[in-house]
């Protein structure tokens, strides 16, 4: 076989659109060795295109074994070695090595980010045999055509080594982080109860659980406090409008019964009335966190499934490399081209022909990113049937990416001061005069319309009502996964990588439970010991601090070597110090582990006899699962419901709306949850839905 | 000692250092309450464990209060 040009891409579906854009007839072959995917191209000469899976390398102990700590000697081992359920990266790890005995040029394909330069970067140096500092690197931002060829034409001539030093650095302290301060809850949990449940922490994992901690806090200590508010009812031309007290919160009953006196039966003047215009500019592109966030709030969906669907469509070369941090659109990407192509969709016919016959001027946000530019549409239309959440985030991102050159909005607000025997009552409307960009972004937009009627100064105005509401200051809301990544972005920790991910493994963990999400006994008592024991390990300080440092790694400000000697620093006396501490740690921790797995079966307040609670329950004679009272166990209450013996059986946490009865989710694997009010005599019942 | 409401140790006025927090949320916002309403102590407990805005532990602390018939200092 002729000598050729080894491309290494992440992922297979990468490599299939490579291969097939750098073939000369644009049929690449596809081959395989042992199972292992790769494809045959041929162009200037024959190139080989063969994926990753992911990371085939990671960060493991020099010494085998994973009941020990502290662990500060590491290295750079295949992920079979280190990880149970990786066995299948050994046979992709020899093909690869296979293929590249035979290539004489080598390329890394893979992302230009962190990860994919750290993956294209240990498998050029460990499975290709050295060849890190020969291969050459493709840059693109998106998998059309056009882009690949371009891409390969010009190909950077060395990896960008700063980026990997900074994806090394940034590897290994979290790993330090993680494998350490793990093991050391893990094990003291394990050694004190003989049992084995995975309590993990790590480096952002720590200060992320910390905001959570923070906010469940006031919520649960929380005391509202009375107030209220004054409205008016005003009729104006035959139409009612509710206008508001110029003092918008009044704390006492006293103040609101004085004005309540004082305006009833009167009628009111507008004394002043101020007519504001503002412009309202488009909205800047998507990076991945404003992407997530607009996902979550319009759909629902967490910032790790939004992750997951922006993958899957820039893989299907419908949108750019998504894990961007960039708010900008450079001109290279072609807006005319990709509005041109959007323009044969029926729903974006009308919308991007606008956009074309006007000069393309796309409004940018200040954050840039040096490896790509924001999300945006490639122009592409789907090959196959996208599936409905995929639909969805497709046009999200070309809505957005037209609404971004659309014009200013032109809106309009009215505020009318009316006196009331003295009194200010302030009554606001609000309209859009001119759309400019909402309508590209139609479905999208949250916009108040609340027209109000022409009103001069000095006309007289009926007063149909003047009344009071009587209102509590309420809790600070609860973290949702969208809000809590915003936080996190704020704050500094993480990074658009890894955020999403973080976020999950606190519900894997169960230290979090819920969409709104709710700090369990378990996440409460590990933060406690953390900040008891290693307050620095919490803290967002340092956290901000070392990830700024690991950043400047990639700029040459700042060495690898000393960031990682810097981390070990810090973790040394950590976890002595856990260590020292080992017996009580473990006692208050295995505590904390049994009460989480009570917590995890409550079901709900026994609707029988009112004082005891629904748990889930084995029977040791039967082997069958089904729902009981606790009060049982004091022969006061036998109120017990059978259940699915099949599937994962999970209290919802919320009540059947039709009967009020605390209700279950039953999961099966590949099947969609089966919501299950358990009360047998339930209208709900043969309906289907509760 | 144990807290009088959870089996954490209490830290402060017989309670933990989660239940001492609300304690003090209590105390803090019935200032609030008697300028706004003129209510009694009793009466502002019994208001704020029924109401759905109360916290999970200051509602506990609350209803405690209520049962032992711990009066107000300055009440």
């Amino acid at each position: 076989m002729e000598r050729y040009t080894l491309i290494i891409t992440e992922k297979p579906d990468a490599a299939m659109r490579i291969a097939s854009a750098l073939d000369l007839n644009g049929k690449a072959r596809k081959a395989e060795d042992n199972g292992v995917p790769y494809y045959l191209a041929v162009r200037d000469k024959l190139i080989v295109v063969v994926p990753a899976l992911g990371h085939l390398y990671t960060v493991a102990e020099d010494k085998i074994g994973r009941n020990y700590y502290p662990v500060f000697n590491f290295r750079w081992v295949p992920r079979y070695i280190a990880e149970r359920g990786a066995k299948q990266t050994r046979v992709w790890l020899e093909t690869i090595s296979k293929l590249a005995s035979r290539a004489d040029a080598y390329i890394d394909a893979c992302d230009y980010d962190i990860e994919g330069s750290i993956i294209g970067y240990c498998i050029l140096k460990y499975a290709c045999g050295g060849k890190e500092t020969v291969a050459k690197r493709m840059k693109y931002s998106t998998l059309t055509k056009e882009e690949l060829e371009k891409a390969y034409e010009n190909l950077l001539p060395n990896l960008d080594f700063a980026l990997i030093e900074a994806g090394r650095a940034r590897h290994e302290v979290d790993w330090l982080y993680g494998v350490n301060l793990t093991r050391a809850l893990t094990l003291a949990a394990k050694d004190w109860s003989g049992k084995y449940a995975t309590i993990s922490t790590g480096r952002v994992q720590g200060p992320t659980l910390k905001f959570l901690v923070a906010r469940e806090k006031a919520i649960r200590s929380f005391v509202p406090a009375p107030y209220w508010e004054v409205k008016a009812k005003i009729e104006i031309n035959g139409e009612i409008f509710e206008a508001e007290y110029e003092k918008e919160v009044i704390e006492t009953r006293k103040e609101v019964e004085e004005i309540l006196n004082s305006c009833r039966g009167k009628d009111g003047i507008a004394e002043n009335v101020e007519v504001k215009r503002f412009r309202q500019m488009p909205p800047t592109p998507f990076d991945i966190g404003a992407l997530q966030s607009e996902a979550y709030s319009l759909f629902g969906y967490t910032p790790r499934r939004t992750l997951d669907i922006a993958q899957r469509l820039y893989l299907d070369a419908l949108i750019s490399y998504p894990r961007t941090s960039s708010q900008k659109l450079p001109p290279a990407i072609n807006y005319e081209g990709i509005l041109k192509s959007l323009s044969i969709v029926p729903e974006y016919k009308g919308l991007a022909e606008e956009l074309l016959a006007k000069e393309l001027k796309p409004n940018e946000g200040k954050k840039e990113d040096p490896a790509h530019p924001a999300i945006y549409p490639t122009g592409n239309l789907p090959e196959r049937v996208l599936e409905e959440s995929e639909k969805r985030i497709w046009d999200l991102v070309v809505r957005r990416f037209m609404a971004v050159f659309g014009e200013p909005a032109i809106r309009q607000s009215v505020k009318v001061r009316i006196n009331v025997n003295g009194h200010r009552f302030i009554l606001r409307g609000r309209q859009t005069l001119r759309e400019g960009w909402l309508r590209f972004y139609e479905p999208y937009v949250r916009t108040e319309e609340r027209p109000l009627p022409q009103v001069v100064e000095g006309q007289k105005l009926r007063i149909l009502q003047v009344f009071s509401e009587d209102k509590f200051t309420k809790p600070p809301p609860r973290y949702n996964p969208g809000s809590l990544l915003r936080k996190m972005e704020e704050a500094g920790i993480g990074t658009k990588a890894t955020r999403a991910d973080i976020i999950q493994t606190l519900y894997d963990r169960k230290y979090v439970r819920d969409e709104r999400m709710v700090v369990t006994e378990l996440g409460f008592e590990v933060f406690e010991l953390l900040e008891k024991y290693c307050p620095s390990i919490v803290s967002i300080e340092l956290t901000r601090n070392l990830e700024e440092r690991m950043d400047k790694i990639q700029s040459h400000m700042e060495k690898r070597e000393n960031v990682l000697l810097d981390a070990i620093e810090i973790l040394k006396p950590v976890v002595e110090e856990l260590k020292s501490k080992e017996r009580v740690i473990g006692e208050q921790l295995s505590k904390a582990i049994r009460k989480a797995r009570v917590e995890e079966r409550i079901v709900g307040p026994c609707p029988k006899c009112g004082t005891g609670t629904l748990i889930i329950l084995y029977s040791r004679k039967t082997r069958k699962r089904f729902i009981g009272c606790t009060n049982y166990f004091k022969k006061q209450c036998n109120t017990a419901f059978p259940l699915p013996q099949k599937g994962v059986v999970r209290p919802l946490g919320k009540n059947c709306r039709k009967c009020g009865w605390p209700t279950v989710q039953v999961r099966f694997r590949g099947r969609r949850p089966w919501n299950l009010c358990f009360n047998p005599e339930c209208p709900s019942k043969g309906e289907g839905k509760i | 000692m144990k807290c009088a409401i959870c089996s954490r140790e209490a830290v402060e006025n017989g309670y933990c250092e989660l239940h001492a927090l609300a304690y003090r949320n209590i105390l803090k916002k019935y200032e609030l309450w008697k300028k706004a309403t003129g209510v009694s102590w009793k009466e502002y407990l019994s208001q704020i464990a029924k109401n759905p805005f109360t916290g999970e532990w200051a509602k506990e602390v609350a209803e405690h209060l209520v049962e032992t018939g711990e009066e107000h200092v300055g009440t």
